[in-house]
């Protein structure tokens, strides 16, 4: 009785807020999402990269109801159409991503108490789920899936979250009235990752392997005994449902690949024992180091999807001279050695695609692990590694199309296609190109393009007074206080504090623009240990980085202390 | 013809199955030849043909095109064998259960490791990566040839090796069970969860067994019993397909162990550690089990306070097989003065201490005819020596898997990593270059607060 009275409560409450927010919200809704006032779509004066290698220069092409309906040069627009003014820019077809959890919601954890048996937990406590789709998860208002958009993408393979079977993949639109619209194709791939739950059985890999290894054995048993069942039931035992093992049958069956995140060269061997051992058809994704490996990639019949993320470049600093003392101590040979090492490795993963491609390999890309402000930098990077910009288009849009069976709708820019496009105001790959407008589906997403904000490198900074240093080393903060004197166009100055036993004298001080930069020695036991420092200064306060020799780079932060 | 045929497609899987597994041709001069099992040949060449060693003899004429090493005044001994290593692993345990014959550590293999190239600067050529003691059964386990240099997990398994499986005893699978309030919490239960695990895969072997047999009368319908991973390869080590490596300490439970295989019909037993095996021995040689051991480590807890250094010359004086293993990647390098420890304490001659990382071992990993001594026939795993493996100045020069070279002492480098981390922070060691330790840092205290405490 309590309980219907509660209830009745809170629905009276949750009235009188709509009402009187009511306004405000419709208010709001109207400003923010006009309807268009029709749809179809003229994109004029464009140059069309119809597929990679297929170009029209100065086109048109024609958008009406979700569907490319014409492609060419010196097409009559039709009235209704919505005129956009492309001039020299580029379309392209949508790109698509071959694995990614963008517009995917966590599931909540509703059940975390402690497993009695941790060498018998429920299944969904193992991350034994592959019977759940992702679709139950879908979010099309997901700010991931714009960060997508915004850099071309239009199409995504998603998977649920989770570690060693989540569930089912999905093909999405990246953009859509809604979470149902955004389904394109459901149950693309089983999903899988080599990773144990960390708490119960399987812990490990090596229960993950072992573990997944007798599901696949134990569904395969399981669906030849219900074959048998179904042709004769009479006088057998009725077989026992189990939506674990029926997950895998479409797979058993060759209908649906298994997909694998496997970034690291070893996961790529142990997915391929799997394979080996059990033969299901493959699809291995946010492949970060398959190099050494070509080969056998190749051999195995497995789709491949490359990562989107590569390891950062080594920033060198040009401002820094070479030391160019002709005996090396010992640490700079082996900080050189290293760093020798660590600019090949870098230049292994930039040169991956490159390398599939010489060996023949045909591959997709994938932004699992990637941030999306990164990926035209990353396409670049491995463009100049030796990656045609054909094939990277092709990378993004046919190849994709293909592996997720989506060539007849998707991939390249021709009549009867989905109207899935993308228009940058310059060649994709050009480093100054900017997406402008991108259609998922027929729908235009117009992307702002935002003016880099130009620091004014002239606008007059000054140094001179007194500040407060604190640079971050991995022993702590350490606290500095600084002065600097101008007298005719120089400066001089002094840090003190910190360990320091009196003030030290600073030299090389340097304001250019903005960047200040100065060094200073301190005695270490009879040797000098020269400190340089380099720094952006933006009104009172500046952020740089503190070097002290051999023992690495720390940031640094500076405030200036108030006038007396 | 259909036989030639037959011949050609079976020659051709066979390489493809282990095509990556590169095999040299190398011709090894006059040298001090420590043959292990055929006594000691003194300025005798060793040539190794596709990775077998193909003639131990005086004056071997170089064959065109094959490398010749001059190990003129140098010791050539077999690769030393480590019966008890857990390197080259990226997991160890699966400890969840008590039981998990099911896993094995071969689906864990990282050929990357930097201490496999180390092993094999201390002349190391196989080990046997042994899955953890964690848990009573724990799992499979795989031996492995040290071919450094590799990206494939799958080349670094010794081709043809016999299975094995971890099983333990004592403080540590009971240690699991109480922290978890499971079986098994003491001694007793140990021994119940082994026995129980055995009474299961019994039964799942005999519902297999009625199940197969039913299935070839004509007409049969009926349902397959459930598929067991874990069952099966209990199965299979009663049937005396996988050799078992028991990890034991006490006497008692070396007892308890030989009573449970006796009663269960297991032959291939190995013990693992066997602390106080010198109190078993004549018991553990009349078994036929066999026992690897430390030189001299012990009294690191409790359940391993007894044991003696002579406790691998007392086994081997019982008759009982014996190895010495390092059970650790600083160990695995200097296995040679391991087993140099037992002619101190013990006596064992020159011969006998050298078993103990040779063939000793390649009995208890079921290898013994394929390496652990020169003989034709035998993988091309060999180590030049400079001086006697057994003398303190002994340090191995060359290490040769497969007739290949995977460790030249001349051509050592600093970085012999085979991937470099592409994100690692550059830190090089804090090179003191001459100048006192206590000075070195001073006056930096500024730059790192509390920063003594880590460099030490």
């Amino acid at each position: 009785m309590l309980t219907l009275f509660q209830s009745f409560g809170k629905a009276l409450m949750r009235a009188l807020l709509l009402s009187q927010f009511m306004p405000l919200v419709l208010l709001a809704q109207e400003e923010k999402e006009l309807v268009p006032v029709s749809s179809t779509y003229a994109i004029t004066n464009v140059n069309i990269i119809q597929s990679p290698g297929r170009r029209i220069d100065m086109g048109t092409v024609v958008v009406r109801n979700g569907l490319i309906v014409s492609v060419g040069k010196g097409i009559p627009l039709p009235p209704e159409a919505i005129i956009i003014k492309a001039d020299s820019m580029f379309v392209y077809a949508g790109f698509i991503d071959g694995l990614t959890r963008a517009g995917v919601n966590k599931p909540k954890d509703e059940n975390k108490d402690k497993v009695k048996d941790p060498g018998n937990p429920p299944p969904d406590r193992a991350g034994i789920t592959p019977q759940q789709e992702v679709r139950g998860f879908l979010n099309s208002s997901d700010k991931s899936l714009e960060k997508l958009r915004n850099i071309g993408f239009t199409v995504a393979q998603v998977v649920p979250h989770g570690n060693l079977l989540p569930g089912q993949a999905a093909l999405v639109l990246t953009g859509a009235s809604s979470t149902d619209a955004m389904l394109l194709s459901n149950k693309s791939a089983l999903y899988s990752e080599l990773t144990g739950s960390g708490s119960v059985y399987p812990n490990t890999l090596l229960g993950v392997m072992a573990k997944w290894r007798e599901l696949y054995r134990q569904a395969s048993q399981a669906k030849l005994y219900e074959s048998v069942y179904a042709s004769n039931r009479a006088g057998l035992e009725r077989p026992i449902a189990d939506k674990t093992l029926e997950a895998f049958y479409p797979v058993i069956d060759q209908k649906m690949p298994v997909l694998f995140r496997s970034e690291k060269l070893l996961e790529i061997h142990r997915v391929f024992s799997l394979k080996k051992d059990l033969g299901f058809p493959l699809i291995i994704a946010d492949v970060k180091e398959g190099w050494p490996i070509i080969n056998k990639i190749k051999s195995s019949g497995a789709k491949l999807f490359l990562s989107l993320d590569l390891p950062e470049e080594i920033k060198k600093d040009k401002t820094k001279k070479e030391d160019e003392s002709p005996t090396k101590t010992p640490a700079q040979l082996e900080k050189e050695g290293l760093e020798k090492r660590k600019t090949e490795a870098i230049a292994n993963y930039t040169s991956q695609a490159a390398n599939f491609y010489k060996a023949g390999m045909s591959f997709g890309f994938s932004s699992m692990s990637a941030k999306p402000k990164d990926i035209p930098s990353n396409l670049r990077r491995m463009i100049a590694a030796g990656l045609s910009e054909d094939v990277a288009l092709a990378s993004l849009t046919t190849v994709p199309a293909q592996f997720l069976g989506l060539s007849d709708r998707l991939g390249t820019i021709e009549n009867g296609k989905m109207a899935n496009l993308v228009v940058s105001d310059k060649s994709y790959f050009n480093e100054k190109a900017k997406v402008r407008y991108v259609f998922v589906d027929g729908i235009l997403y117009t992307i702002e393009v935002k003016e880099t904000k130009k620091t004014d490198s002239n606008a007059k900074v000054e140094i001179e007074g007194n500040w407060s240093t604190v640079a971050q080393t991995p022993q702590g903060n350490t606290e500095g206080k600084l002065t600097f004197k101008k007298t005719s166009g120089t400066y001089s100055g002094t840090i003190s504090g910190g360990n320091l036993p009196a003030p030290v004298d600073l030299k090389e001080i340097n304001l250019d623009g903005n960047t200040l930069s100065y060094k200073y020695h301190v005695n270490l036991g009879g040797q000098t240990l020269s400190i340089e420092v380099e720094a952006k200064v933006e009104g009172d306060g500046f952020k740089g980085t503190i070097t002290a020799g051999q023992f690495g780079s720390f940031p640094i932060e500076g405030t200036r202390d108030p006038k007396k | 013809m259909r036989k030639l045929f037959l011949l050609i497609l079976f020659s051709s899987l066979l390489t493809s199955a282990w095509a990556q597994v590169e095999r040299g041709n190398v011709l090894i001069k006059n040298g001090t030849v420590l043959t292990i099992t055929k006594g000691i040949l003194e300025n005798t060449d060793v040539l190794v043909k596709d990775g077998k060693i193909s003639q131990v003899a005086k004056n071997i004429a170089a064959p065109a095109g094959v490398k010749v090493i001059d190990a003129t005044g140098l010791y050539i001994m077999p690769g030393i064998i480590d019966a008890h290593s857990h390197i080259a692993l990226d997991v160890i345990n699966e400890n969840t259960n008590a039981i998990t014959p099911e896993v094995s550590t071969a689906d864990a293999i990282n050929p990357f490791q930097v201490i496999i190239y180390r092993a094999l600067a201390g002349g190391c050529t196989v080990s046997h990566a042994l899955h953890g003691s964690a848990n009573s059964i724990g799992g499979q386990s795989i031996t492995i040839k040290h071919r450094y240099g590799t990206y494939d997990p799958d080349v670094m398994k010794m081709e043809g090796a016999p299975r094995t499986i971890k099983f333990a005893l004592g403080e540590n699978p009971t240690s699991h069970g109480r922290r978890d309030g499971l079986q098994p919490q003491t001694r007793m239960g140990v021994e119940f969860v082994i026995r129980a695990a055995f009474t299961e895969a019994k039964a799942y072997t005999e519902k297999w067994d009625a199940y197969n047999k039913s299935k070839l009368v004509k007409g049969f319908r009926g349902a397959p019993p459930a598929y067991s991973y874990r069952y099966e390869t209990l199965a299979d080590i009663l049937k005396g397909k996988i050799i078992l490596h028991c990890h034991s300490y006490r006497a008692d439970e070396i007892n308890m162990m030989l009573n449970v295989c006796k009663d269960l019909g297991i032959k291939k037993l190995v013990f693992q550690h066997t602390n106080e095996g010198f109190k078993v021995a004549p018991e553990i040689a009349a078994a036929g089990a066999m026992a690897s051991v430390f030189a001299d480590w012990w009294q690191y807890k409790l359940e391993v306070y007894f044991s003696t250094a002579y406790n691998a010359a007392i086994l081997v004086r019982n008759g009982v097989v014996t190895s010495i293993n390092s059970d650790s990647p600083d160990l695995i390098r200097h296995l040679y003065h391991e087993a140099g420890k037992t002619q101190k304490y013990g006596g064992l001659n020159d011969e006998e201490a050298l078993s103990l990382i040779t063939i000793n071992p390649a009995k208890q990993l079921g290898i013994e005819n394929r390496v652990g001594s020169i003989e034709v026939g035998k993988d091309g795993d060999l180590v030049i020596f400079k001086n006697h493996p057994l003398s303190i100045y002994g340090v191995p020069q060359v290490t040769l898997v497969d007739g290949i070279v995977r460790f030249d002492r001349e051509k050592d480098q600093a970085d012999m990593r085979l991937f470099a981390d592409p994100k690692e922070a550059l830190d090089v060691t804090l090179h003191k270059s001459g100048h006192d330790h206590d000075n070195c840092m001073q006056g930096t205290e500024f730059l790192f607060g509390s920063f003594d405490s880590d460099l030490d």
